[in-house]
């Protein structure tokens, strides 16, 4: 079966994610059977410099185009740089497929605005990070990070916007996630992170439809497969995640 | 041949659970091919009296002895586990022991702790003790138990190398700092063997004797831990061992693949 991951990262000079070489990701691919993946670079603590991010696209842009069949590229911006429209557009034209926000504004800022109308003109996905931790201490050094309801009340804002909540098993209250979402159907919702819970994807599936999921890893490979694979979903309902839904995002921008 | 070593039947306050009772987990084991596996009680963990968890197993996997291993769940710091352990032993017929230090407000180096891994040990039991039981940032507010850490088990491993040992959801170990003449697995659903690849780390440094498969059930899902299995680059031999053979020496079980391991 098909398989694009929605969301992975590669390392970049400013960023290490604790594998060496990025061979690596490639042969986990190949084991794992995902045919292509779409990574970013993004600065996950503090505010980056437009240096930073600009070194961190063309570091991903380097791996466009040592596997060119096999890595898609995201544009990481920051959003309260005014150089960031030019770099989207840099990036766009250099070939990469959409924009990844990470966790230095609320997805609500009225600082992100531009980028998402960027993205609407340019028939763009944005991959947001994002979670619910009920934990107070995984806040203190994300207070931005954007959690479901962020993104309710964003998609309100630009119903057309394409939007990706990342990584419903990135470790935060997922049932609390899947339950938000529902009241907007234009948002995305990725299956990646290590959490590997018994009916996470089935719940996903049952509340959003699995028109709205998209196969992703962020970097726990053999769960993200697996949690998918687990699912009791028809071959065809595991297709549409694994696959067929991202590649219907892709196939509105190409 | 497959023989999971992390599996639980039962309810968890938190969250719904499917596939949960005794009868459903042989399914889900039919289903992967999973020969047999250790399990225990969920909610006995948050039981005062943990011992009537013990009863409630015995009488639940009764009928499917021959697929599950029932571990029991002793809270050392509540009286009469002396009398509990015997009574797990000798009328429930329970095979080791489950620790929960985190949970039950204790450490492993404890007096109370002490007392009991030496009872275990004397009974020839293995020691099962998850450094977590579900992940801290999704936990529920009452659900205050923080996760053990690599250190707690490198201090009883030196100080009970004797003592069979088995880390349910593993992760961050550095095989040089463990004690390799201790008795201890680590089980692998929370690892990896591609891309991070601390599964083959952890075969290099602390040896494959020291590792076995594990699922989580029903908690979570096998097929990642089946993948990690499937993907793992080395041996079919290493393979075997940490698939069913390091943990069928531990428990002493007759079981075989009619392959040479």
């Amino acid at each position: 079966m098909v398989k694009i991951d929605c969301h992975m990262h590669v390392n970049g000079r400013h960023h290490q994610w604790g594998w060496s070489g990025n061979d690596c990701i490639i042969e986990a691919a190949d084991k794992l059977g995902i045919d292509q993946l779409c990574v970013s670079i993004p600065t996950v603590r503090g505010m980056p410099t437009i240096d930073e991010v600009r070194e961190n696209n063309d570091d991903v842009i380097t791996m466009m185009k040592r596997y060119p069949e096999r890595i898609l590229g995201y544009c990481y911006i920051c959003p309260g740089h005014r150089e960031s429209i030019d770099e989207i557009s840099r990036c766009l034209d250099a070939g990469m497929i959409g924009i990844k926000l990470y966790n230095q504004y609320k997805i609500w800022d009225p600082v992100v605005y531009s980028v998402i109308e960027k993205a609407i003109e340019e028939q763009a996905l944005i991959l947001e990070h994002a979670g619910y931790p009920t934990t107070p201490e995984d806040w203190v050094d994300q207070p931005n990070m954007s959690h479901a309801g962020d993104f309710v009340r964003i998609a309100r804002l630009y119903p057309q916007a394409m939007l990706i909540e990342a990584h419903i098993g990135g470790g935060g209250d997922w049932e609390w996630a899947i339950k938000q979402l529902r009241a907007v159907p234009s948002v995305y919702l990725d299956t990646s992170g290590s959490v590997i819970d018994e009916g996470l994807v089935e719940v996903a599936a049952r509340e959003l439809g699995v028109n709205r999921l998209l196969f992703g890893t962020d970097m726990t490979m053999e769960g993200g497969v697996g949690k998918v694979l687990a699912a009791n979903l028809t071959e065809s309902e595991k297709e549409q995640i694994f696959w067929r839904n991202m590649k219907g995002i892709l196939d509105r921008r190409a | 041949m497959i023989i999971d070593v992390n599996t639980y039947i039962g309810h968890w306050p938190f969250r719904q659970l499917r596939y949960n009772t005794a009868e459903s987990l042989v399914r889900r084991m039919d289903k992967h091919h999973i020969d047999q596996a250790i399990v225990a009680s969920i909610h006995g963990i948050l039981y005062k009296n943990v011992h009537d968890s013990n009863e409630e197993l015995a009488f639940r996997t009764k009928p499917h002895l021959e697929r599950l291993i029932p571990f029991s769940t002793l809270n050392p710091t509540y009286p009469g586990w002396e009398e509990d352990l015997r009574r797990c032993a000798e009328v429930l017929e329970l095979r080791g022991i489950r620790l929960y230090p985190q949970y039950h407000g204790y450490r492993l180096t404890d007096s109370a702790s002490v007392e009991l891994i030496e009872a275990v040990t004397q009974l020839g039991w293995t020691i099962q003790v998850p450094m977590r039981i579900v992940d801290r940032r999704q936990r529920h507010r009452w659900d205050l138990a923080e996760g053990l850490k690599p250190g707690d088990f490198e201090v009883v491993f030196n100080r009970f190398p004797s003592t069979s040992w088995i880390v349910l959801n593993g992760l961050g170990f550095d095989g040089k700092r463990l004690n390799s003449d201790a008795n201890f697995l680590i089980e692998i659903s929370r690892m990896t063997s591609v891309l991070q690849r601390n599964i083959p780390a952890l075969i290099q440094t602390a040896g494959a004797q020291h590792l076995a498969f594990g699922s989580g059930m029903p908690f979570k899902v096998p097929e990642p831990a089946l993948l990690k299995l499937e993907c793992l680059d080395t041996s079919e031999a290493i393979k075997r061992r940490i698939a069913w053979r390091n943990v069928a020496e531990m428990l002493k079980l007759k079981a075989s693949d009619g392959k040479k391991a």
